[in-house]
């Protein structure tokens, strides 16, 4: 009994270790709050009803032979075997469908412009929609007004993929052809992670993003400047890097607006640098993050659709960064 | 013991082990006494050498079974095959009507004459023969390491070699000589050489493996060169022209070739309809690429005002660019950071694809070209 109850102390402890930007046990959004309080009753109800059919099989075996009787009478068995399953697991239940309609009532209410998720191998394109009707295409970056239900469709036109961000919501699936829809609402601002959580082949494991969420005006201010072209480069070393981007054929899977570059096959790095991580939360975004990729990936993401490009040198790795940092 | 006195079968065991130990000790005595005379000029008995030819025989037979033949009956091909073979092979086997170096008729066993007796194989065989080589003779397996087409090149050409006449075999293996071009070259023999193979600004290549290099990028004709030179880009026919070529002469070469007049399309041929459709496919790929299957649009690296190390494309043979694009795939071509970078590209395309990709490329005048930037810094 003693190592009993210390193995489910110690199984209770386990998730405490889980904290941190991508974990469902910190939730930050109001799907997460409800289902965190939902997993929270479901897990200790399951913990009362495992310590009284425990009590009673101890009792079985080796309690007094009164108590012994006792259990064995029939409205125990009536009782215990079929009333209380029944009402616990139905008010469950019940409690389950509560959350489900609240999230259902929220998707309603997420009547602003939404976003659209596409999976890609191995990253993800987001599209924001614009009140006005226009899009915003971005990338590898989830942003969010905080206290705004918000319309997240999931899409992919390759393989299964499955979107989620624990802190914000429960997880779903984005199958080529069809169109998932989730509903996010931010309660505090902050920044979480999402995570693809479905094996999609070679780079699945680095398949994740950062999640901001922002108070909606600030969210207004930089969807707005989401929307521009990207930025003159500032030095001569980023006019450099620029020329290079453009002569190194970069713009034949990348887009930046504003420029030559009009590819599809990667991420949009209209505005990359403003972005928290590269290439779908595997580097930091930094100026020596940018060089190490261009020329290094394959070995820092294996089988990525990217090439490598060992042909720069040192010298135009840099420009290139400079030219990326500076598209914020 | 006396030895009448051990048991027959005993007896025998003692014997056989006296004489095999006996017989290594005395095989290894005369190993290191160096006792067996290797002088190519000490003949081998006669029994030991119809014994070598006929281990040799049998073994071209039948390590060549299996092997398919293509099409050989192709003018191209043989002449692109007797343009190797002037330097490749007639040093050491002569040509029709040539009197065989001394020094390649001292080799032993000698490399034989080839004329009448190239009949005596099969095609499967003569491939097999000059892809792989002859083990302890002096005949050398083939340097470009996976580019079978190449030896099937010199292979259709073997087949024509004994109908020809010394006077037509001259005809077939001299290649183009237009006068008037005011070769700025040290070596002008050296532009006669290449375009042998590659033509020259009056002509076009001789086969569809060999590229046209007329106002292809300079930087990329230097680059490829230099490529060939050092074995990280694998053909038997250019490796051992371009490893022989300076650094100046590469830089001149391709000065030269790059400021000829782009060659001349030359679509594909078959049935107009099918053909056309096919062209037309393929401008979708190079314009737009295919996303949905990763495939970024061709012209958006190979066009005017890219980097000069990426080729320009258009009016390059078809043949060419579907022997390339297939080399890209399965690894032939890889290795080099340039190669990396097209690789995976050409990974991504279907068989038909690259079909009409070609056939696009190949159809299509090449545009002018603007004088790409001069940002590429000088590789370390
Ligand atoms: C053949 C297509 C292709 C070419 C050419 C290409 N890229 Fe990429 N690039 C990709 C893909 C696909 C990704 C996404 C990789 C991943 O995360 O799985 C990517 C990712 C990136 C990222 C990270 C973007 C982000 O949102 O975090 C940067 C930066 C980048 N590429 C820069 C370059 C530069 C600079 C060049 C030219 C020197 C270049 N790329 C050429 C396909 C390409
Ligand atoms: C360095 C000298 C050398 C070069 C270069 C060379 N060969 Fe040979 N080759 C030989 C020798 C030696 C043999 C004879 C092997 C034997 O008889 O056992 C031979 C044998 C052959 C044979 C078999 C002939 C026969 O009937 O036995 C063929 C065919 C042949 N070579 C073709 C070629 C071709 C084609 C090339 C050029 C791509 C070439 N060789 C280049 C030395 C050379
Ligand atoms: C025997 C025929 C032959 C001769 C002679 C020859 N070449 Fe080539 N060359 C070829 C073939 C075949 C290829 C294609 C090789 C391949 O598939 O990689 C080629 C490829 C090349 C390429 C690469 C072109 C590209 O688009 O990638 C260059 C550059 C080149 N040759 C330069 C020269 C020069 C310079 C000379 C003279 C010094 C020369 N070649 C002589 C047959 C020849
Ligand atoms: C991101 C830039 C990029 C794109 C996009 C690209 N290529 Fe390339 N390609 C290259 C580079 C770089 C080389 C040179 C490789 C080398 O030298 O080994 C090359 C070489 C080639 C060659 C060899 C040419 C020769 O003369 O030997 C062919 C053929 C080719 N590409 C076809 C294509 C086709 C077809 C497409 C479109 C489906 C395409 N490329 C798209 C960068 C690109
Ligand atoms: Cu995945």
């Amino acid at each position: 009994m003693r190592t009993l109850r210390l193995a489910s102390l110690l199984f209770l402890a386990l998730p405490a270790g889980c904290g941190g930007v991508q974990s469902a046990l910190v939730p930050r959004g109001a799907e997460a709050t409800e289902i965190d309080a939902l997993f929270w009753t479901v897990t200790w109800v399951s913990v009362a009803v495992t310590i009284l059919v425990v009590s009673f099989v101890a009792i079985a075996l080796w309690g007094p032979s009164r108590w012994r009787n006792i259990i064995a009478d029939h409205w125990v068995v009536t009782v215990g075997g079929i009333a209380l399953p029944v009402v616990v697991l139905s008010a469950l239940l019940a409690y389950g469908l509560i959350v489900m309609q609240v999230g259902a009532a929220r998707s309603a209410s997420a009547d602003g412009p939404g976003i659209t998720i596409v999976g890609k191998r191995w990253w993800w394109e987001v599209i924001y929609d614009r009140p006005d009707g226009s899009t915003v295409m971005s990338a590898n970056e989830l942003r969010l007004p905080v206290g705004k239900p918000v319309e997240i469709r999931l899409e992919s036109d390759n393989v299964i993929h499955s979107f989620w961000a624990p802190q914000l919501g429960g997880k779903l699936d984005m199958i080529p052809g069809r169109t998932n829809v989730l509903t996010l609402e931010a309660t505090e601002a902050g920044i979480s992670r999402a995570q693809c959580a479905e094996y999609c082949g070679g780079a699945h494991a680095l398949m994740s993003m950062f999640v901001v969420a922002m108070p909606p005006e600030e969210y207004e201010a930089w969807l707005e400047a989401e929307a521009r072209p990207a930025s003159e480069p500032s030095d001569e070393a980023a006019e450099r890097g620029r020329t290079l981007f453009l002569e190194n054929g970069c713009g034949a899977c990348h887009t930046v607006r504003g420029t030559d570059a009009a590819g599809v096959v990667g991420p949009d790095l209209t505005h990359v640098g403003s972005r928290r991580s590269l290439a779908a939360a595997t580097l930091p975004n930094d100026r020596d993050a940018f060089a190490r990729w261009i020329r290094d990936n394959q070995h820092i993401k294996p089988d990525n659709l990217m090439p490598p490009y060992g042909n720069l040198t040192d010298g135009e790795l840099t420009a290139i960064a400079a030219y990326l940092d500076g598209l914020e | 013991m006396r030895w009448e006195r051990l048991p027959r079968p005993r007896a025998l065991g003692y014997a056989i082990v006296i004489v095999l130990g006996g017989g290594i000790l005395l095989a290894t005595a005369w190993v290191l006494a160096g006792a067996y005379n290797v002088a190519a000029s000490a003949k081998h008995f006669y029994v030991t050498d119809r014994l070598l030819k006929l281990v040799l025989y049998r073994s071209v037979d039948t390590y060549s079974a299996g092997i398919e033949v293509p099409p050989l009956r192709d003018a191209g091909l043989v002449r692109l095959g007797a343009r190797h073979f002037v330097t490749g092979c007639q040093p050491c086997h002569a040509g029709p009507g040539m009197d065989q170096s001394p020094i390649a008729a001292s080799m032993y066993p000698a490399a034989p004459a080839l004329g009448n007796n190239v009949e005596d194989w099969e095609s499967r065989e003569l491939f097999w023969i000059v892809r792989h080589g002859l083990k302890f003779t002096g005949m050398p397996h083939w340097p470009g390491e996976g580019r079978d087409s190449e030896v099937w090149a010199v292979v259709a050409f073997l087949r024509e070699l004994p109908k020809l006449s010394p006077q037509e075999y001259a005809e077939l293996t001299r290649g183009p000589r237009s006068p008037g071009h005011g070769f700025p070259l040290d070596r002008p023999d050296l532009m006669a050489q290449c375009s042998g193979c590659h033509g020259d600004a009056d002509n076009g290549p001789v086969a569809s493996l060999a590229p046209s290099l007329n106002g292809q990028n300079t930087a990329y004709l230097i680059r490829a060169l230099e490529e060939y030179a050092a074995g990280s880009r694998e053909s038997g026919m250019m490796e051992p022209i371009a490893a022989a070529l300076t650094e100046s002469a590469r830089e001149q070469l391709a000065q030269e070739f790059g400021s000829f007049a782009s060659p001349t399309p030359s679509p594909p041929d078959g049935d107009s309809a099918e053909r056309d459709a096919r062209i037309a496919r393929g401008a979708g790929i190079a314009r737009d690429g295919i996303a949905q299957q990763n495939i970024p649009p061709c012209l958006a690296c190979h066009s005017p005002g890219k980097s000069g190390q990426f080729p320009r494309l258009e009016a390059l043979s078809e043949g060419y660019l579907i022997e390339q694009l297939n080399l890209f795939r399965d690894g032939t071509r890889s290795g080099t950071p340039y190669a990396e970078i097209m690789a995976p590209i050409a990974r991504r395309l279907t068989k038909d694809q690259i079909a009409d990709a070609a056939a696009y490329f190949s159809s299509v005048e090449r545009g002018a070209r603007e004088a790409p930037a001069a940002h590429a810094e000088a590789r370390p």
